[in-house]
């Protein structure tokens, strides 16, 4: 019998969908196709009687024929159940009433703070980001969310690294548990925080005292010393830090029926698409 | 009195676009790549429309071409890209970056409620989230004030009402009625937030068909119709067609080349184009309108119209 394997962003999403819970409020937002897939495998599997909101059209449990490029197109709202309207969504978020969202950066600093923004400050930009869309309020708002990146990998560029979890971000758009204005809760925000990280080489969540991100999973082909050389600063490395638990064939075999188009790996830089596992 | 009580409202393109002024703030509808009104875009370009403040939520096409077309001043969207499929938006990119358009970036939420202000007729609204983000720098306009009743501190958000609000719809009447399909995006609430409002439409059905079929916007919300087949193309205006990536493929090529090389894009699609069946024909014609209506024969036909390179 040949062996059966999946690829790194087979085993991303498989992570993603994990930080979702049963009975739970879920909602995506623009350029999220790891998430997408991650919230309808889960409702899918261990996380049936959770809502999902489908992205940006705000579908209630839709099932979507395949993931297409876009999250604001009609493949999103086929087979729901009702449509709400995106401020509806916003004021469910308001009211302490969405559980969870996901939401990524160019940059990401230690607290869980974002940069969706720009490279620069304002006056002087390096480079305009694509902008938050609705994480500045939503990070603020729903009671946890899963900060994801496919791009934890430092860059090499001539003799400097560039980080993707850097020590500080240029410009905070979505909020962490400590911002430039204050901590979560001297800002009496609504939610608590992003309380896990997912990337392409681990699996962080969040100090409880220090609220600094701290590794918990490592990949079956990364290592604790791959996460300190990729990381601007130093997380906290959990003491039981360990080799995460590994889908199932069956849990792959839904992933790849459900994503057809592959729409969840479009943010993954090719060559890290070529790393594979053993199921 | 009622906004707009004409009994005809139907009008052309280029008398719509004419009523729009140089350094307007506009509001565009739709979203990233769904239902937005590239026609009017490219017909502001034609006129040779200039600094317009263009605000809204999540967009991309639309916004990426009117950075391009040199017709934007300032960009207060919450986002602009192709998302999961092409990116970073690069006209908008370079536009942002050189200084040329004023970068007021927003949060979806935060724009919601000063269009909700705008529409309830009220100065502003408070918000609890966006503390904490530095996307506040980028608006001097935002108040702070202690709430009289829970003592939390709160953000307040003017109202903003944008001299015009332009949408495409699938359908409209003469008389002003509209059919939205959803998503509606923030199409119905910066409606009526906006002091005018010109909606282009897919198709231009009669008074009588649009009782039947339920208007989503009644008659005196809306100023001026304007019947463009297409009229959003190349976003998707379903269920008429859906996203045209062969042809955001091509634009995003020559956007990726640089200024000078999207001028090419804009001289064959805009400047060059006379009337709006010329248009279509050089997006592909009748062969185009029945491939990207194709989405509704099967999964895998659908599927399709988001491989083409």
């Amino acid at each position: 019998m040949s062996e059966f394997k999946a690829t790194i962003d087979e085993l991303f999403v498989y992570n993603i969908s994990k930080t979702i819970k049963d009975k739970t409020v879920m909602f995506h937002g623009v350029s999220s196709p790891g998430p997408a897939v991650a919230m309808y495998f889960a409702k899918l599997t261990h996380a049936k009687d959770a809502v999902y909101v489908g992205g940006v059209t705000s579908a209630i449990d839709p099932n979507p024929p395949f993931f297409p490029t876009s999250t604001n197109d009609w493949t999103m709202m086929q087979g729901r159940t009702a449509m709400i309207t995106i401020d509806k969504l916003f004021d469910m978020a308001q009211k302490g009433e969405l559980d969870r969202s996901f939401f990524s950066g160019a940059q990401v600093d230690k607290y869980g703070n974002q940069n969706v923004t720009m490279i620069g400050r304002p006056g002087k930009v390096k480079i305009k980001l694509p902008g938050g869309a609705g994480g500045c309020n939503l990070s603020g708002d729903c009671i946890n969310y899963t900060i994801w990146t496919p791009n934890h990998r430092a860059r090499v560029k001539g003799d400097k690294k560039m980080f993707t979890l850097v020590d500080k971000v240029d410009f905070v758009t979505n909020v962490g548990h400590v911002t430039p204005f204050g901590t979560r809760q001297q800002l009496r925000l609504v939610g608590n925080g992003p309380d896990w990280v997912v990337t392409e080489l681990g699996v962080f969540d969040f100090d409880p005292e220090s609220k600094i991100m701290r590794l918990r999973y490592l990949y079956p082909d990364t290592t604790v010393q791959m996460i300190l050389d990729n990381t601007e600063f130093k997380p906290i490395i959990h003491p039981d830090v360990r080799v995460m638990d590994m889908p199932t064939k069956a849990d792959i075999e839904l992933i790849r029926k459900i994503d057809p188009l592959r729409a969840h790996a479009n943010e993954f830089p090719p060559k890290e698409l070529t790393r594979e596992f053993v199921i | 009195m009622g906004k707009f009580l004409e009994r005809n409202k139907l009008i052309s393109l280029e008398k719509a676009a004419s009523t729009v002024k140089d350094g307007d703030m506009v509001a565009i509808g739709g979203g990233l790549c769904l239902r937005e009104p590239i026609a009017m875009l490219r017909e502001l370009m034609r006129q040779g429309k200039k600094n317009l403040h263009i605000v809204g939520t999540a967009h991309g096409f639309d916004m990426d071409f009117a950075c391009g077309g040199g017709i934007v001043g300032a960009a207060q969207d919450t986002h602009v890209s192709f998302e999961q499929d092409f990116g970073l938006a690069l006209n908008y990119r370079r536009a942002c970056e050189s200084g040329k358009v004023k970068i007021n970036e927003n949060c979806c939420n935060t724009i919601i409620q000063q269009f909700r202000a705008a529409a309830y007729g009220i100065p502003f609204m408070p918000i609890m989230s966006a503390k904490g983000s530095e996307e506040t720098l980028l608006h001097p306009e935002f108040r702070h004030m202690i709430c009289p009743f829970t003592g939390n501190d709160l953000i307040l958000v003017p109202a903003l009402i944008p001299d015009v609000c332009i949408c495409h719809v699938q359908k409209a009447d003469i008389h002003g009625n509209v059919k939205i399909e959803q998503p509606y995006v923030a199409d119905v609430l910066m409606t009526r937030a906006a002091k005018h409002v010109i909606v282009t439409c897919e198709e231009l059905v009669s008074e009588d068909e649009m009782k039947k079929i339920g208007p989503t916007m009644p008659y005196y919300e809306i100023e001026h119709v304007v019947h463009v087949p297409m009229g959003a193309h190349p976003t998707s205006c379903y269920p008429y067609y859906a996203y045209d990536r062969e042809h955001i493929s091509e634009y995003y090529k020559l956007t990726q080349e640089g200024e000078e090389a999207f001028k090419k894009y804009l001289e064959k699609y805009v400047f060059s184009v006379k009337s709006n069946d010329e248009y279509i024909e050089k997006i592909g014609g009748a062969e185009k309108k029945k491939r990207l209506a194709s989405w509704k024969d099967s999964k895998e036909a659908w599927m399709e119209l988001f491989k083409y390179e």
